[in-house]
């Protein structure tokens, strides 16, 4: 009750548009709606399928990064063990 | 639907947490690999990864406050601790190169020459570039508190040039800056000259590029109407950085361009 009034006292402060350019409407007002939905989505997936693809696409890339980079920093280290393993003779 | 009956913020469960720690586990490992094995891969998914997990944070943050409605009064007192609480953290960042600059030029040793600057340094002009530098970073500090005022008068497109303003302030700086960097005689491996040069105005750059960043993620927000002339804390916390960024530069250009 307390968020929901403070959230309407935030739209009764909303300046009144008077934007010049044409293509900059006050879309405030919709996302507030939006986002105030009572459904269960959680707040970063809440925008639409775009949040989606942008949060597996972040996880892909950490946890698959981290991976990568486990498999890239351990196949160096075995390597650089490989050449010291085997020291060049001064001729 | 539950209901608090307090003022406070309870963040919901979040994976950015997750995705940040990763992302800095794979840039501090990608500079390893840079460094060691001419390897930049992970480097760059460090970075991409960081510029995801950023975004999205903090897109977060603006879905939380401004279409959520989570960001009270006693929220927004939170923040703004919040937001000192970082600049001072960065006050004695910069604090460690300007301490190393005058540890090494107040006492200058033999090797150097037993003289600042060093033998063999040509050093700047100080009433070259960087004094238009500076004038530049004073103009836009003025630029920024005209935005502020506009912003809280409600006067919604002075507001909007005069952050334009800013923002384009910022980045003549940067270009000025870099040129500079190009043209410069001397590079960060001429001696500790070079080094506390390099260090404190690269570190500073890199801060004139952040505030930059910040300023223009409120431009953005302005042209949609998310800022009201009473409650537009986000633009306040770039303003403040910006401010402190503006000072750092002052100080440097005292202390290693006039002075040094």
């Amino acid at each position: 009750m307390l968020r929901n009034l403070l959230a309407l006292r935030q739209i009764g402060q909303r300046t009144i548009s008077t934007a010049s350019r044409r293509h900059f409407k006050n879309k405030v007002p919709e996302k507030q709606k939006l986002f105030q939905e009572d459904d269960e989505i959680p707040l970063y997936l809440k925008g639409g399928v775009a949040d989606a693809l942008l949060y597996r696409a972040t996880m892909i890339l950490t946890v698959g990064g981290k991976a990568f980079g486990m498999f890239e920093g351990t196949a160096y280290a075995i390597y650089e063990l490989a050449v010291a393993s085997f020291p060049k003779k001064q001729e | 639907m539950t209901h608090q009956s307090h003022a406070y913020h309870m963040v919901k469960p979040s994976p950015w947490p997750l995705t940040g720690a990763l992302s800095a586990l794979l840039m501090t490992s990608g500079l390893a690999m840079w460094f060691h094995f001419h390897s930049m891969t992970l480097l760059m998914l460090g970075l991409l990864t960081n510029t995801l997990t950023m975004y999205q944070w903090w897109r977060d943050v603006t879905r939380e406050s401004t279409y959520q409605g989570h960001h009270t009064p006693p929220v927004q007192k939170g923040l703004r601790y919040g937001m000192i609480l970082f600049i001072t953290s960065e006050v004695f960042f910069f604090a460690g190169f300007f301490w190393a600059f005058y540890h090494s030029s107040l006492a200058p040793t033999p090797q150097l020459g037993g003289h600042w600057p060093p033998t063999g340094i040509t050093p700047l002009n100080p009433l070259e570039v960087p004094l238009l530098n500076t004038s530049v970073l004073l103009a836009s500090g003025v630029s920024i508190t005209w935005a502020h005022h506009s912003l809280m008068e409600n006067n919604r497109n002075q507001m909007i040039q005069a952050l334009l303003i800013t923002i384009l302030l910022g980045l003549y700086f940067t270009l000025l800056q870099a040129s500079e960097y190009f043209e410069s005689p001397f590079t960060i491996s001429d001696g500790i000259y070079g080094s506390t040069f390099f260090m404190a105005t690269g570190f500073h750059g890199l801060h004139v590029i952040i505030g930059s960043t910040f300023l223009t993620i409120c431009f953005i927000r302005q042209l949609m109407f998310h800022f009201t002339s009473k409650h537009h804390f986000g633009f306040e916390a770039a303003a403040w950085y910006w401010h402190f960024v503006d000072v750092v530069w002052l100080f440097l250009y005292i202390s290693i361009y006039w002075w040094g």
